[in-house]
Order: C-alpha cells, then structure tokens, then sequence
C-alpha cells in the first residue's frame, strides 16, 4: 500500500474519532431507532392485515391455556411425566436386546474367536474384556433411552412449547439468578449432562449460561438412573414390607432427583452471588409461534445430532477406560493387584464418607462413563472380597439378571444401608463424566470454568456423604 | 399441491434444473450467503437448496456454527453458506461479527436475506443492514403459510420496489417458492437483475452531516467502494474491524472488486 | 544436635531467606515495588488532581494537594518540588502549572480511568457505585498498549458512562459546552451530559435519585437551598451542591419529549402504549438485547400474558412475542395508547 493511502487511512481514522465526540454517545442507539422507523414505514407499505383477525386465535388460545395459574404447571408435569414414563417404559426392550447380543452374543463369540487365533491372554482379555465389554456396556445402556427421549424432547422444542416452560418456571429461576431457560437444559440433563451443556447455548447471557452450565451435573443423567434405581430397590426398597417395596425404591430415587434440583437452585444463586457476579447479565425470552412439528424429520435430525454424536464421544472415552479398568485389575505388584492396592488404600477415606474403597476406585476409573460404575463396583467387589465362583474373572465387567444376587454380592463385600444411601448421593454429587467435561471445556473455552464445574460437584459430594455417615454413625 | 397462477413456475416445470449436491466439493461458479434473524426457518432453506439436513428448532439460537454446503442449478455451481443467526449486524456478538464479515469481506455472489413473514417489521431491520452492505441481495420472505393463517398478506411486488431488491414469497417446509428463490439467486449472481438497493435511513441532521464528511474523505480516498455510506457509519460506531480494513487496506482491495463488477456490467450492456 | 536436625534447620534458613530476599519474588522485592507503586500513585494522583483543578480554572497550592491526596502540607511540597524538577509542572507565581508532558501525562490517566469505567458499565455487572473506585485502582496499572487493546475490543467509545469524553491515545480531548444544571432557569428543559463521580458519596446520592446521562429535566423551582426538577415524571429535590455536579446541554426542540412518562411494568394485559425510551441505566448486553427484540422509541408494545407470578411478563413488539422481566420493563419508558 504506498504511503499515500496509509496517511489517507489515518487521517479518515481520526476524523472520525473527531466525529464520534461529536454526535454524542447516544449516536448508537438514535441510529438503530432510525433503522426501526425505516422498516416501520416499508412494512406499512407492503404488510396487509386482514380487516378482521381469525375469530379463533390458536396461538393465543394455546398460550393462555400452557401459562395459565389453574392448568399451566399441570401441563408441565403431565407432558415431562410423560416424556420419562415413554422413555422408561420404551428404553426396556432395545435395552435388553442390544445388550443381550452385544454383552452375551458377541463378547463370548469374540474371545472364542481370540482362542481361535492363539490371541495371548492378556491381549484378548484387554481388547475383548476391557476395551470392547465398556463401549459395548455404554452403548446398551446409552442408545435406547436417547434414541427415545432425544426425539421426544425435539418434538416439543419444534412444536415451541419449551419456550412456554421456561416462561412458566423463570421466577423460580431468577430468585436463583438463574435464567428460565435453565429448566430446559436441566430437563435435557436427564438425558444426557453434555448434551445438557451444549443445550445451555439457547440462553444468550455469559453469566446465566455459565451457571446453566456449571450445574448441570445436578440433574442426574441416564448413566446414572440404572444406578439409583438398583440400589434403591437393593437397600431402601428392602426396607418397606414386599407389598411396598416398589414406592419405596420410587421414593427414594425421587428424593435424589428433588435434592439434585435443591443443589441445582443453591449452587446456582451461591455462584451468582460470587464468583460469577461480575459477568454480564440479561434476560431474554421469545415466545415463537407454534408450528406444527415434522414427525419424520425430527426423528432423523435428533437422532443424528444429537444422540449418535453423544453416543460416539461417549464411547470414545468408554474404550480406554475399559482398557484401564483391565490393567489395574490384571496388574499384580507384590502378590495382590493393583487395583486392590489402591482399593485397601482408598479403603479408610471410603468408610470415613461413609462409602468404600470400591466404590472410590469404580468412581475414578469410570470417569468416562457413569454407565460402566455398577459394572465395574460388582466386578472390583468380587475381586477384592476373593469371591470364588462369581463374575467372570479379574477385570471383566458384569451385571446380574437378577436384583437378589446383585445384592447378595454387595452385602458379602460389606455394604450397610448406609453405603447404599452415601452411593446414591454420590452418584447424584461427584464429577462429570469426561466427555461432559470435555463437552464444558469446548462450550466454556475456561479451564476455570471447566475446573470449577468438574471439582464443585465431588467437593459436595463428599462432604454430605461425610455429614449423611457423621449423622447415621451417631443415631445408630 | 397446484398453483395454478403460477404453473410455468411449477416445481416440476423448474425444480429440475436444480441439483442438490449436499456438502459439495467441486469446483463453484457462485458463493450464497444465507442470512436472517434466529428462527425464521434460515436452516430449513438451507436444507431445502442442498438436501443437508441442518437440525432446525423452534427456538431462537438453535443453529450455532456455520453450515457450508452446495447445489448446482442451471448449469452453474453455488455455495450456499448458512451464517449464524442475527438480529442485526451492528452489535458486537460473535455471531454478528461472522455474519457480517462474511457478507463484507467474504463477497459472496449473492447474499439471501430469510424473514419471517409474521414478523416483518422486526426482521426489515436485519435487511436494511444487509442491504447497506452489499447491493447483491435477494430477500425471501419465508412463513407465508404461517402469515396466512394470522391473516397477514405480504405485498411482495411493493415491498420488493421499496427494498429495490427481488423479494420472493415462500413457505420452504412445503417447498414452495424455492423455485422462484433461486431463479432470483441466479439473476442476481450473473448480474442478469441489478438491484438498487434503498440506502435511506439516517439518525438526524448532526448524524447525517458527519456521515456526509466522512463518506467524502472516504470516497476520495477509496473510488468504487460499493458500500461508503454504511464504512462512514460504522466508522463511526467505531467498529474495530472497519478500521482494520481502513488500515490494513482490505477495503482498497473491496473497492477494486466493485470498480470490476461495475466495468464488467457495463460492458455486458454494451 | 544430629545431622538430621541440622540439615532440617539449614534447610528452614535457606527457605527464610529467599522468601525474603529472591529477587522479584520475595517479600523485599515486593515491598520495594509495593513502594514504587505506591509512589507512582501519588505522583499520578496529584497529577489528575492538577489538571482536575487547571480545567475548572481553579488555582492549584500545596495546601489543595494536601488535601485532596490526604498527605501533610510537607508532604505535598515535596511532591510538587519533585514534579517540578522532573518536568512535569513549573511553578508561576504562588501556584503551579501542569507543563505539556505533565498534561499528557495526567490525560493518559484519565484515558484509562475512563474507558475503565466503561468496561465495567458495558461489560461486567460490576455495579454502578463500585465503577469510579475499580476505575481508581486499575488507573495505575494499565499500560498504554494494554488500554489501546481495551478501546479496540470495546469499539472505541467516545464517552465514559457517567457522560466525560474519553481522550484520545494522542491525548486530544473535545471543548465540552456543558453548564452546570443551577444555571438553568425555573421551566428550562435540559439534558444531563455527565453526573461528576467526585466525591462519591455524592455520586451514589445522585445515582440513587435516578439521574444518569441523557436524562431529561425540566427545572420546576430554583431556591438557594433548594432545587426542584421533574424527570420521568417524577419530583426530585436537589441540595444545591448535589445540582452542581450535574452538568446539562439545551436539548433541541425536536428531541424534547413530553407527556406523561410511564414505565411498560405498569402496563395490565390487553392494554398497549408506544415506546419512548430506555433507561440509560440499562446498559451493555442488556440494551443491546433489548433493542434487537425491537423495542426502539417508536415501538407500539402490548401486553400479551402474564405469568404465573406476573413477572416475567410476555409482551408482542413488532409480531413478535417476548418475555420481559419486571426489572427490565421497568427501564423502559412508554406512553400509553388505548388497547383494543
């Protein structure tokens, strides 16, 4: 650029600078104004509104009847009720399926297939047993239920109903200095944590997103249902005389969920307040028309978008955790494993906060999925406890078919109802899965941020399971 | 479903010559951007020219990067790049600033401005802005059907003079007015239609006077720059990128491209 | 004493000492560039001060400086002396002058104390009274190019949120023609251009009565210890001392608005009035949100529906519907116009 224009530039530069003292600071604002008055004047011109508005104004009917104070609430739950009753009920079947070819066809086809090949041992048993048996595990437990909910979720969001939900719920939410939006993304944390974190971009102010985001954990994800619920039905619902049992474990699942949501409104107002008080804040809410939602399309687009790549990332970071789980149970150092090693260390923090060394271990190696946990605590219990004749060897995840013999396991490696309380809680407070920690740092682009959310959690949780194990040790 | 008011427009009539090539990677004769507020149905647009299937929400912010894909019609490639969705193109959001350096400086051939045609008034704001920035502008009025229902008409033939654009009507969850959509693409990006663009809209007088100062500096010191009027504006909202551009000599590059772009149309019509 | 002890001990004095004496990092580095710093800012502030007092027009003595940088009258000459020695102020007669580097110098200050402020307005929720003492602080500690930095992602702007212009890296600042709102008429209508933010007791009491920037006033009644101006359609009594820290320009005839100023949380469901502005205290995002959902002076804004506790509000603007709070329907102003 030769140096006449470069001067040219600056001298254009600095007349305006000159300029802009000069219009005044109100220059954005009249000039947006003038913007609006335009486009008032052309939509004048070329928009007819028929003389008499249709007699029957659905949007507006609709509206009154999903906000109003008599049927707007029980709108809410009965529609979410629904949503959970359909994806619970729907989930059972693929469920079983998916696992019963994945788990208990071809898992056994593919260490025959290892001996077959004169595959060594411990490499059949780390791809087959660890890396293969994780992503198999995520998958079945993953893929129905999201295939189900995610849909479902979408056809409300398409239909513009979820809007109405954060309007309805927003004063709970803004007493928290939250945004009302926020119930959406906690709503869709029941399916999945990361995809709840992606969803905390439809709130467009850094501080509310933030908090959406940092508390999102608190909404308990589908890797984490199987786990209440098995252990409720193992330790509360063993409680209640039979005929009760069921509302029991119910109950109890129920109690997690509504502490979850207390954590969720708690740590949302303390993190307002603090260290999130000085970032920039809105609120804004539109109420879209209505618009009929396209079935097919739906289907396609959440599948695709939403619950495969949930699915993928989710099994990229199973895979190597499996591998892990293997090698520390398959490690010997000095005539014990590793992982029962770290178990016996781990043990006295565990009984402090009223959990065990287990249950520690299974938390840290399953980071990557919430999914694999009950395998992986059945797995390491057998293993520590030298139980002979049960699982299917050292590093090898498991469940049981039945309730009875998954709790006759747990009582033989030493577990009270208190561990069954402190397990289900922290479940509900420790740390994201990985790829929700992934998930955070790409949406954040903080490590603080990321940092935060991750460590707040398991800070929590283990300092209520301390109180829940102080309080129960000294009524008991 | 017929249309017979317009039956040689009919889909089957034109929607042949359309290719919809998916996320495309050959060679392009035109780039499209695709503009618009947040849910005016931008992505289902997008999705109908290239047969991708960006997800749409009802729900502003749904889409959040930006989707490339293609299509071939009429014998000619395009680009089409759906930009995030705005409000406007004069704040400082991310999403904004990509949009607008997109419609700036990555010159696209035409740029399609969705609206929603429930919502008109609010949506002119955003093709105004648009319209400052680049006189190659086709405007789709999405949503009739919806509009419709709401007993709300859009004259698309005056609002098509006032905007001195081509304005075409559609409904694109049925697919209609794509035809007529991309006929207008095409027609804007040979340089077949010239559009005049209204460029009429000022603050007030001390405004205006500034404007007018700074629009000479600018056009003495940058001849053929297509956009002055909206550079002196945005010079003085004190847009950081505007000043790069001054400084960095972006725009005498933009402007070279408009002094081209006239010369080979005046010399088409020669 | 065994070796094991000794080493223990050797080990805890090395450690003693270099927390004392590492250079940069230890706690004599530090209280040297405590000191330093220190230093700085009081060179610094007896130069805003300075040229604070050679823009009112005002003489400047050791004893003002005193005073406003709370320092004993020793103190403050010897810190003038140093000025002067260094280049930064000559002494003429009795008082002192700011010399042209002395001048850029205290404009470079303000330039950052200024766009400082505006950050936190437009970008933080830092609130409004906590703005000039942040601003205080960081003035000291921001380099040029760091301030450069911050005008650029701030979009250059012109004026700080209390209504000072900004200078200019080169230190230009504009002639202002603001009078100060005592000298207006009983009936004048005005603008307020800027609210001074010192002292900032004074600040806050102005802050809290609802002035801010680009006000309108209208003076109801002028006494010697009183002052009475009706803004947004309420009465506001003023201290004379209050008013005098309130500047204001004449206001066009065009831009003077009238009637009766009614804020859209007072509007009921069905009926509708006509946008006529937002509140200067609804700032950064917060404003630019506002004003992309379209509600501009001009707007015709209706009440759609209310929630379950009426707050937030849904409201249709332009087609569109959407919810409002009640803390942000308050900083929007309307006239009302009759529902349907």
């Amino acid at each position: 650029m030769s140096k006449n224009v470069q001067s040219k530039a600056e001298s254009i530069i600095n007349h305006a600078r000159g300029l802009r003292w000069q219009v005044g600071e109100s220059f954005h604002d009249r000039a947006i104004e003038a913007l609006y008055e335009e486009a008032t004047t052309i939509a004048g011109k070329s928009v007819i509104i028929a003389g008499e508005p249709p007699r029957f104004n659905f949007d507006r009917t609709l509206d009154r009847l999903v906000t109003s104070r008599w049927t707007g609430f029980p709108i809410m739950f009965l529609l979410l009720a629904a949503v959970f009753w359909l994806t619970i009920e729907l989930a059972n079947i693929p469920s079983q399926m998916i696992a019963g070819l994945l788990l208990d066809t071809v898992h056994p086809a593919l260490k025959e297939f290892g001996v077959w090949i004169h595959m060594p041992g411990w490499l059949s048993g780390l791809l087959f047993d660890g890396m293969y048996l994780a992503g198999a595990w995520v998958i079945s437990v993953m893929l129905p239920p999201m295939a189900i909910f995610f849909p479902m979720f979408t056809l409300l969001e398409d239909f513009g109903y979820l809007p109405r939900v954060a309007f309805n719920l927003d004063f709970m939410f803004r007493k928290a200095g939250a945004h009302g939006k926020q119930a959406l993304t906690m709503v869709m944390g029941y399916g999945c944590n990361a995809a709840g974190v992606v969803a905390a971009r439809i709130i467009d102010s850094p501080r509310e997103r933030l908090i959406a985001i940092i508390t999102n954990n608190f909404s308990i994800c589908n890797g984490r249902w199987p786990t209440q619920i098995l252990i409720a039905t193992i330790f509360l619902g063993a409680l209640a005389p039979p005929h009760l049992a069921g509302m029991a474990s119910a109950l109890a699942v129920v109690a997690v969920v509504l502490i979850g949501v207390f954590f969720m409104f708690v740590v949302s107002w303390g993190l307002s307040r603090t260290v999130l008080r000085g970032e920039a804040s809105t609120f804004s809410l539109e109420l879209p028309p209505y618009r009929p939602p396209r079935i097919l399309q739906t289907l396609y687009t959440s599948v695709i978008d939403r619950t495969l790549i949930v699915l993928w990332r989710a099994v990229v970071w199973a895979v190597p955790a499996g591998a892990l789980i293997w090698l520390v149970s398959n490690i010997s150092l000095g005539g014990q494993s590793l992982a029962e090693g770290v178990i016996n260390w781990l043990n006295p923090a565990g009984v402090l906060i009223g959990l065990n060394g287990v249950i520690l271990l299974a938390y840290v190696i399953a980071i990557p999925a919430n999914e694999i946990v009950i395998p992986t605590v059945l797995m390491l219990t057998v293993l520590a406890a030298k139980m002979a004749g049960v699982g299917s060897g050292a590093g090898v995840m498991f469940e049981f078919d039945s309730t009875e013999a998954t709790a006759m396991v747990l009582q033989a490696g030493g577990w009270t109802i208190l561990t069954g309380i402190n397990l289900m809680l922290f479940s509900l407070l420790h740390n994201p899965c990985s790829t929700t920690i992934y998930t955070i740092y790409r949406e954040t682009g903080s490590v603080k941020w990321t940092a935060v959310a991750t460590l707040l959690p398991v800070i929590l949780g283990v300092i209520v399971c301390f109180l829940v194990a102080q309080v129960w040790r000294m009524a008991g | 479903m017929a249309y017979p008011e317009q039956c040689e427009l009919c889909p089957i009539n034109k929607n042949s010559k359309l290719v919809k090539l998916g996320e495309g990677s050959g060679p392009t004769d035109f780039v499209v951007a695709l503009a618009g507020n947040p849910n005016v149905g931008k992505s289902t647009v997008f999705n109908n020219l290239t047969g991708l299937r960006q997800h749409t929400g009802n729900w502003p912010g749904k889409t959040v990067t930006r989707a490339e894909g293609a299509f071939s019609y009429d014998g000619s490639n395009y680009k089409v790049m759906d930009l995030p969705g705005t409000y406007s193109l004069m704040t400082t959001s991310t999403d904004e600033e990509v949009a607008r350096d997109f419609i700036l400086f990555g010159k696209p051939d035409v740029t399609v401005v969705v609206l929603d045609a429930t919502r008109l008034e609010r949506n002119l704001n955003l093709v105004l802005q648009v319209l400052e920035i680049t006189d190659k502008a086709v405007v789709c009025v999405n949503l009739i059907d919806e509009a419709k229902r709401k007993g709300i008409t859009i004259d698309d033939r005056s609002l098509a003079r006032e905007l001195g654009v081509p304005v075409v009507l559609a409904a694109a969850r049925e697919g209609r007015g794509m035809p007529e959509l991309l006929q207008s693409v095409r027609d804007v990006a040979t340089g077949a239609l010239i559009c005049k663009p209204r460029r009429s809209w000022t603050a007030d007088k001390k405004v205006k006077k500034a404007v007018d100062e700074l629009v000479e500096q600018i056009e003495e010191a940058y001849p053929g720059l297509a956009n002055v009027r909206w550079v002196a504006l945005r010079l003085l909202e004190g847009d950081q990128r505007i000043i790069d551009a001054i400084r960095s000599g972006e725009l005498t590059t933009l402007a070279e491209h408009g002094e081209q772009s006239k010369q080979v149309i005046s010399s088409e019509k020669e | 004493m065994n070796p094991g002890e000794m080493l223990i001990g050797v080990l805890v004095l090395l450690a003693g000492a270099s927390a004392l004496f590492w250079p940069d990092r230890g706690l004599m580095a530090r209280i040297k560039t405590s000191k330093l710093q220190a230093d700085r800012e009081r060179v610094e502030d007896a130069l805003k001060h300075l040229y604070d007092m050679e823009a009112k027009g005002l003489p400047c003595t050791p004893e003002g400086i005193a005073d406003a940088l709370s320092m004993s009258a020793p103190e403050s000459a010897n810190l003038l002396r140093r000025l002067v020695s260094i280049g930064l102020l000559k002494a003429e007669g009795g008082a002192f002058r700011l010399t042209s580097e002395g001048r850029s110098y205290a404009l470079r200050i303000i330039r950052v104390h200024r766009l400082w402020e505006r950050y936190l307005a437009d970008e933080t929720a830092v609130s409004e009274s906590d703005w000039h003492l942040e601003a205080e602080k960081k003035e000291h500690l921001i380099s040029a190019e760091e301030a450069a930095a911050l005008e650029r992602r701030l979009g250059h702007p012109a004026y700080d949120p209390h209504g000072d212009p900004i200078p200019s890296a080169a230190g230009e600042l504009p002639e202002v023609s603001w009078k100060s709102l005592t000298a207006l008429k009983e009936g004048e209508i005005a603008g307020i251009v800027h609210i001074e933010d010192e002292p900032p007791a004074y600040y806050a009491q102005l802050a809290a009565q609802g002035f801010y920037p680009g006000l309108q006033v209208r003076v109801i009644e002028l006494r010697t210890d009183r002052i009475t101006v009706e803004a947004n359609g309420n009465e506001i009594a003023l201290a004379p001392v209050l008013a005098a820290n309130l500047s204001v320009v004449s206001l066009p005839a065009e831009q003077i608005k009238s009637g009766i100023v009614r804020t859209l949380s007072m509007l009921r469901p069905g009926e509708r009035g006509i946008v006529t502005g937002i509140s200067q205290a609804c700032r950064g995002l917060q404003r630019r949100r506002l004003m992309d959902l379209g509600v501009v002076p001009g707007a015709v804004i209706e009440v759609a529906m209310e929630s379950v506790t009426r707050d937030p509000v849904a409201y249709s603007v332009r087609g569109a519907t959407i919810a409002l709070r009640k803390q942000q329907a308050d900083m929007i102003f309307i006239e009302e116009k009759g529902g349907e």
